[in-house]
């Protein structure tokens, strides 16, 4: 028994002495919907990550039922890991969760939403996101010779994350063209929901040149109620939001498509990057409040620097180098408060 | 021998040895599950559901259902959220809260009961129709607890003496009155006489109308119940609250041998099917089982107990 | 006349051409045939699983697991044509796999007796859970088989596919439920359960053949939805079987069994169908999707609840 302390008292001067800060040996996220394939991405970088630093990775998944992540939250203190990760079902929603942890001393990090009480937090900027792919999606109808943008906004507006995209995009889309938002929707961010909205939209007035959609789900929902009503595509720019996964990907190198930018938003890089500030936050590194991670609108000609499409095997393999390359905003221009 | 084999009989007996099985099995199976803290954690998770169930359960006892619980778990958190913020008196919150909570069971009760509409189709109705209220009044944004008071924290996430969790405590007095209710009043015995057979309780000069009102009363009221403990654990009012949360009960108090068809069940039963999905989905958690798969075993599980315990009743 | 005003059909159809009337008011684009189309469109998935429904709301039991079943079709059928190239083998594992569900949906209630609304919910669980574990990630259209993106998006003379697949489906189900003994044998199963079992019926095969044309309807909707879609999408078609259950209600079947006519049930979807288009095309808050259904739904049914009480 004395020998035993003994060593663990010599383990403990010898780290304080050479500083080696250890890294969390366990590590547990709780994901709001793991389902989704945008947050499968995100656990792919988590694990990538935590796999290179020698990290066990625990992930639970709430399936969007808020009650049940305030019970995955105390299992996991139950089981004692190093730190909490989780991305709220709804943000006020954790806010007991976190006076939890503070009190059982489990450091907590957060993706996606600010919340009272927080230490940190690692998420994309979602107004910046919008206002790249409203960007782009300027540039080409003033290419095209257009002076107007008639728009379809696919979104979502239970969710700020999503109201901030559906703004940014068409604050951007103004500083090139006359930008009228023609429909406003609720596709519930589902594909199949999409197709149904958009096509009453599209019944009342299809007098549109653009289709935003607030992920991929909705932005193919809307092209796939385009394509039902027997529209032509020739003068249609559609954007979607995310690189969630490979259906941006799949669309967007068909030919002829009018799906031509993605508000792209890298899952892995996220999941990389929240990593490498969970292990921070353990180490008692300095971290941010918010720390921004990339996002950039691709199109045809440059996503194959960040993605790897395997269109056959219908894999994608990120590049997380050129990822992390990407200059990134060091606060987002609009937050949820700001709305 | 006789006496034993009546005993075994029992549909709670049965639940109750499942129960065991499952508790033990975890307890093996995982370092975590049979921990002094993990079991108080689990019994504060479970509450919220157990004291609904108690509701439910009363309600189709008496031969009715109610299948808006979720919506309404939503809905009456905002005028509990509303009138803290507003007043800053928890007190006061959690009565204006109650009051909506009863009279979303007598609108349910009247429509039912008084116009004849199957309850079933009241309360889907309902169901939308609350949800629909949740969204438009907030716009979906959560209406957050601005007042912060500890008092309101502790009744969801405190533990008496830092052990037992208060929502536990809560859930508890809940069951012990109503099992009391249910077996030593009048009242009860009314209960299960209408939902048994609604003709011999008429003859037998009930008054049934009233009585069933009541049931429906007493499901919104402990529902809202659960509603604060949710609120205090989420530290909002919040448009997600309670989605699907009618599903859970359901499956729940089925399990716990409660009938669909009225008059049939007891309360015991119900906690105790509670009290096995909770054990199972804490457990499966602890041992890193993925979500998808405990979908699935909770499926298998409903089905199974409750075919068994149909085939056991058929042999009796 | 007055006989002909006392039917449950005539009250909603007047519901009906009430908001047909009132949408066309506001706002002229109602009656354009993209509309319309759209309308149809959206309500013939529905109208094809609502058929199965009827009669098993009809012979007194419910399928809570058709939107789970419907969105576990469209990963199906679209990995099988991805993998094998071919139509036929895409669409044969669906009716295959929907048989076997609904075999079990139906042997669960009459074997082990278990109530369809627990069962069937146990079932949406199961499917729910078990979707994700045949595959985490969605299933885009590799095949670009073009007859494969026909089925949901093409026209024949300016009538939708799925309009026209609903349409063939149409009159089998009314010959079936109206001109058969089988389909007063349902209705028999529903309305009293013990008289028909002393008459000679069999409740159970009947009951396990309405589980199972109500999976295999749910079949033909979902390839209907993969093709719409393009994708075979986990975790689509939420809440699809309150939508088609608060339809059928609407339409007059009665949740004891025993009564309902596939009539009432278009009508009940178109009505619900026409709200939610309206609600669009005014540009009032979708939240009214919602709301609106659930008070619809309970005054009907209170209606039908008066009338059947005056007449008898």
């Amino acid at each position: 028994m004395k020998i035993v302390s003994w060593f663990l008292a010599a383990v403990i001067t010898l780290s304080l002495a050479f500083s080696v800060s250890a890294n969390p040996k366990r590590i547990g996220y709780i994901v709001n919907y793991g389902t989704h394939e945008w947050y499968q991405n995100v656990i792919f970088g988590l694990q990538s990550r935590a796999d290179e630093l020698g990290i066990e990775l625990e992930v639970m998944d709430a399936n969007l039922d808020i009650n049940k992540q305030t019970q995955q939250a105390e299992d996991f203190m139950t089981k004692g890991v190093d730190v909490l990760m989780m991305t709220p079902v709804n943000e006020e929603g954790v806010v007991p969760i976190l006076r939890k942890a503070k009190a059982d001393g489990t450091p907590v990090v957060l993706e996606g939403n600010p919340a009272k009480g927080m230490t940190t937090l690692f998420a994309i900027c979602d107004y910046d996101a919008g206002f790249k792919a409203g960007d782009a999606v300027g540039r080409i109808l003033v290419s095209r010779g257009e002076s107007e943008a008639r728009v379809m906004d696919v979104g979502l507006p239970l969710l700020s994350a999503t109201v901030l995209r559906s703004l940014g995009f068409m604050e951007a889309l103004a500083q090139h063209v006359n930008a009228v938002k023609v429909h406003e929707l609720d596709g519930s961010g589902m594909i199949d929901s999409s197709v149904e909205v958009a096509s009453a939209a599209l019944a009342a007035d299809s007098n549109i040149n653009v289709i935003y959609g607030i992920n991929d789900g909705s932005a193919l929902g809307g092209l796939q109620a385009w394509r039902a009503a027997g529209l032509p595509e020739d003068d249609l720019v559609v954007a979607g939001t995310g690189s969630e996964g490979l259906a941006f990907l799949n669309e967007m190198t068909k030919e002829g498509t009018p799906y031509l930018v993605e508000a792209a938003m890298f899952p892995e890089g996220v999941g990389y990057t929240g990593m490498n500030l969970a292990v921070d936050l353990f180490n008692g590194v300095d971290v941010p409040e918010h720390k921004v991670t990339p996002t950039l609108a691709l199109t045809v000609h440059n996503f194959a620097k960040y993605y790897d499409f395997d269109k056959a095997g219908q894999k994608r393999a990120i590049n997380f180098e050129n990822v992390a390359n990407i200059p990134t905003e060091t606060k987002c221009t609009k937050y949820a408060s700001d709305l | 021998m006789n006496y034993i084999q009546k005993y075994l009989a029992r549909g709670e007996v049965a639940l109750g040895i499942i129960f065991l099985i499952v508790f033990v099995f975890f307890s093996f199976a995982s370092e975590y599950f049979f921990t002094l803290r993990n079991i108080m954690n689990v019994s504060g998770q479970l509450s919220i559901i157990l004291i609904a169930s108690i509701g439910f359960a009363v309600l189709l006892i008496a031969g009715e259902v109610d299948i808006s619980i979720g919506s309404l778990l939503a809905f009456v958190a905002i005028p509990l959220i509303q009138v803290m913020n507003f007043t800053e008196s928890v007190t006061l919150g959690i009565i204006v809260c109650l009051l909506f909570g009863a009279m979303i069971g007598l609108v349910n009760g009247f429509l039912t009961v008084y116009l004849g509409i199957s309850s079933l189709i009241v309360t889907l109705g309902m169901l939308f129709i609350l949800r629909g209220a949740v969204y438009l009044y907030t716009g979906q944004r959560p209406i957050s607890d601005e007042l912060y008071s500890d008092f309101f924290f502790y009744i969801g996430n405190g533990k008496f003496m830092g052990v037992l969790p208060y929502a536990a405590i809560i859930a508890i007095i809940i069951l012990v009155t109503f099992i009391y209710i249910m077996n030593n009043t009048s009242y009860g015995r009314k209960l299960y006489a209408i939902g048994g057979n609604a003709e011999v309780a008429r003859l037998a000069g009930y008054n049934i109308k009233l009585i069933k009102l009541s049931a429906f009363v007493i499901c919104s009221v402990l529902s809202s119940i659960s509603a604060i403990l949710l609120a205090s654990r989420i530290g909002s009012a919040n448009h997600v609250a309670g989605d699907l949360f009618e599903f859970q009960v359901v499956a729940a108090v089925v399990l716990g041998g409660v009938s669909l068809v009225g008059g049939i069940g007891t309360l015991t039963g119900a906690a105790l099917g509670v009290l096995i999905l909770a054990v199972i989905s804490n457990g499966l958690g602890m041992l890193n089982v993925e979500s998808q798969w405990q979908m699935v075993v909770n499926g298998i599980i409903i089905i199974l107990a409750v075919g068994f315990d149909e085939i056991k009743r058929r042999k009796n | 006349m007055s006989k002909f005003f006392q039917k449950n059909e005539t009250i909603l159809f007047l519901i009906l051409l009430l908001l047909l009337v009132f949408l066309s008011f506001y706002n002229p684009q109602f009656y354009s045939i993209q509309n319309i189309n759209s309308i149809l469109r959206s309500s013939s998935t529905v109208m094809i699983v609502a058929f199965g429904m009827t009669i098993l709301l009809t012979s007194g039991e419910v399928d809570l697991s058709v939107g789970a079943l419907l969105s576990f079709v469209t990963v199906i059928v679209m990995d099988v044509i991805n993998i094998s190239g071919s139509l036929f083998l895409g669409f044969f594992s669906v009716f295959i796999f929907c048989f076997l569900i609904g075999l079990i949906n139906g042997l669960v209630r009459t074997v082990l007796n278990v109530n369809s609304l627990i069962g069937t919910l146990a079932m949406m669980l199961i499917l729910q859970g078990s979707v994700y574990i045949y595959s985490m990630a969605a299933i885009y259209n590799t095949h670009l088989i073009p007859a494969f993106t026909f089925i949901g998006q093409g026209f024949v003379y300016n009538v939708p596919m799925p309009v026209i697949i609903m349409l063939v489906i149409l009159p089998i189900f009314v010959f079936l439920l109206n001109y058969t003994r089988y389909g007063r044998y349902f209705t028999a199963i529903g309305s009293n359960p013990f008289s028909s079992n002393l008459s000679g019926i069999n409740n159970n095969r009947y009951k396990l053949i309405g589980f199972i044309i109500t999976s295999l309807l749910v079949g033909i909707a979902g390839i209907i939805l993969a093709s719409l879609m393009d994708t075979g999408q986990q975790g689509s078609a939420k809440g699809f079987e309150l939508i088609v259950i608060a339809a059928v209600l609407l339409g007059g079947t009665s949740f004891k069994g025993g009564s309902g006519t596939i009539l009432g049930t278009i009508l009940g979807i178109l009505i619900l169908k026409v709200i939610d288009n309206g609600i669009i095309l005014m540009s009032i808050p979708q939240e009214f999707q919602l709301v609106v259904p659930g008070v619809i739904l309970i005054l009907a049914v209170y209606f039908d609840t008066l009338r059947k009480e005056k007449n008898g």
